[in-house]
């Protein structure tokens, strides 16, 4: 009977799961949420550098081994976080190029499915890379390649740009400004 | 009043069966079953079973092991339907965008594999009666079926939520209909196959013929009635300094 109790909380959760995934549905369909204000801006220069890896061997070489450590772990969790904010962005956008795709002229679709496609990517590797980064932590002096993540994200930074220049021909494009 | 064999029971029984003939007829005519060939396939071999299984239920010729075998072979028929209609909602899903379409394909394989594992120890630890092996052995292949079917369905929706992916309203009502009911069913089935609620088990019938009414409709809610178009607005753009961010971008690119 432990068996079928294990069962039945797994389906009763299961069943709550797809009731909150049925309502959120209806509630972010209804609400015409904006959008833009959700992307948080990110300071790409200030990721390069974190994730550069010239910066890792210079402080290798300059710090003593537990104190590189130390530091190398405070730049793991601020690297993790700048990928943390660009996953999030990167669902934003999913969100704001599935809406643009509904739109009739084919060359708005054509940039909103490359937006799309860009964002899943970058949401794809952020969650690959913030993988990484947890287990780096745990070996501070293992080796780290965000830069698919960096990549991603000026990949993104142009398709957004492509995509609100088809919506609003008149002013330049500028989601982009926002990631 | 549920008690097995009285009118709610036969309604229950036959009504929703009877609506899901009338849909499948409806998605035929609008020729939506040439987009969705295994959940038509499901809604005709699955309402013709359950109807066969009413007829042979009120037949008195025909037997118990008789009934039993019937309901057998609509089980394995909708179990290998199933399989092939999860594999229908995972691609309208996926299959449009590349980037994820092949690490969901592979991560839905590995949940697969995971899932019958767990299904085959759970069936294991499952009490047999050898007495009536025929109904407990049913009563198994249900718990497995829908534990699979359940699993598969909750990463579906996991994977497309992690990923924001609203898929068509369609694909969704499917999906949300087919979740529902191996939710239910599931917990249903387990209690059944682990011996549970002995000489109360119309309840367990009644919740889920009820539970599957209830699906039934959400299919003909989403697959027949025309939903609403949502308005997209333009995206209102932010004042900002996107000529500054790109050259910044520029330089960072090609330093």
């Amino acid at each position: 009977m432990t068996l079928a109790i294990i069962l039945v909380i797994a389906a009763a959760l299961g069943l709550v799961f797809i009731l909150v995934v049925a309502l959120s549905r209806s509630l972010q369909l209804s609400a015409g949420t904006n959008l833009v204000a959700q992307i948080q801006p990110i300071d790409v220069e200030a990721f390069r550098n974190l994730i550069d890896p010239a910066e890792d061997d210079y402080l290798r070489r300059r710090l003593p081994a537990a104190e590189f450590r130390a530091v190398r772990r405070r730049r793991l969790r601020a690297m993790a976080a700048y990928v943390h904010t660009a996953g999030r962005n990167a669902a934003v956008l999913v969100r704001m190029g599935q809406a643009a795709l509904a739109a009739g002229d084919v060359p708005t679709a054509e940039a909103a499915r490359r937006l799309v496609d860009n964002a899943l990517l970058l949401r794809r590797n952020a969650a690959f890379a913030l993988l990484r980064i947890y287990v780096a932590l745990a070996w501070p002096n293992s080796g780290l390649a965000a830069e698919p993540v960096l990549r991603g994200y000026e990949k993104l930074n142009g398709s957004a740009m492509l995509l609100g220049r088809l919506q609003n021909p008149a002013a330049p494009a500028r989601i982009s400004a926002s990631l | 009043m549920l008690q097995a064999h009285t009118l709610l029971w036969y309604y229950l029984w036959v009504g929703p069966n009877l609506l899901l003939l009338i849909l499948a007829v409806f998605l035929w005519k609008r020729r939506i079953h040439r987009v969705y060939p295994f959940f038509w396939a499901f809604a005709v071999v699955s309402a013709l079973d359950q109807l066969a299984l009413f007829v042979a239920d009120i037949s008195p010729s025909v037997t118990p092991q008789t009934w039993w075998r019937i309901f057998w072979a609509g089980l394995v028929a909708e179990g290998l339907l199933k399989i092939g209609l999860i594999g229908e909602i995972f691609a309208h899903v996926f299959d449009t965008y590349p980037a994820v379409a092949k690490l969901g394909k592979f991560m839905i394989r590995g949940v697969g594999v995971v899932l019958v594992l767990a299904a085959a120890l759970a069936a294991a630890y499952t009490p047999q009666d050898s007495r009536f092996g025929i109904v407990s052995g049913a009563h198994l292949l249900e718990q497995t079926t829908y534990l699979i079917e359940l699993g598969l369905l909750l990463f579906i929706f996991s994977f497309s939520a992690y990923f924001r992916l609203n898929a068509a309203p369609r694909t969704f009502g499917i999906a949300l209909g087919l979740t529902i009911s191996a939710c239910v069913h599931l917990a249903t089935w387990a209690v059944m196959a682990n011996g549970g609620l002995k000489g109360k088990r119309e309840l367990l019938d009644f919740l889920n013929m009820s539970i599957f009414h209830i699906c039934v409709l959400i299919w003909f809610y989403y697959l027949l009635i025309p939903q609403k178009a949502t308005p997209h607005p333009a995206v209102p753009l932010p004042e900002n300094n996107l000529d500054v961010w790109n050259r910044e971008l520029e330089r960072l690119v090609q330093p």
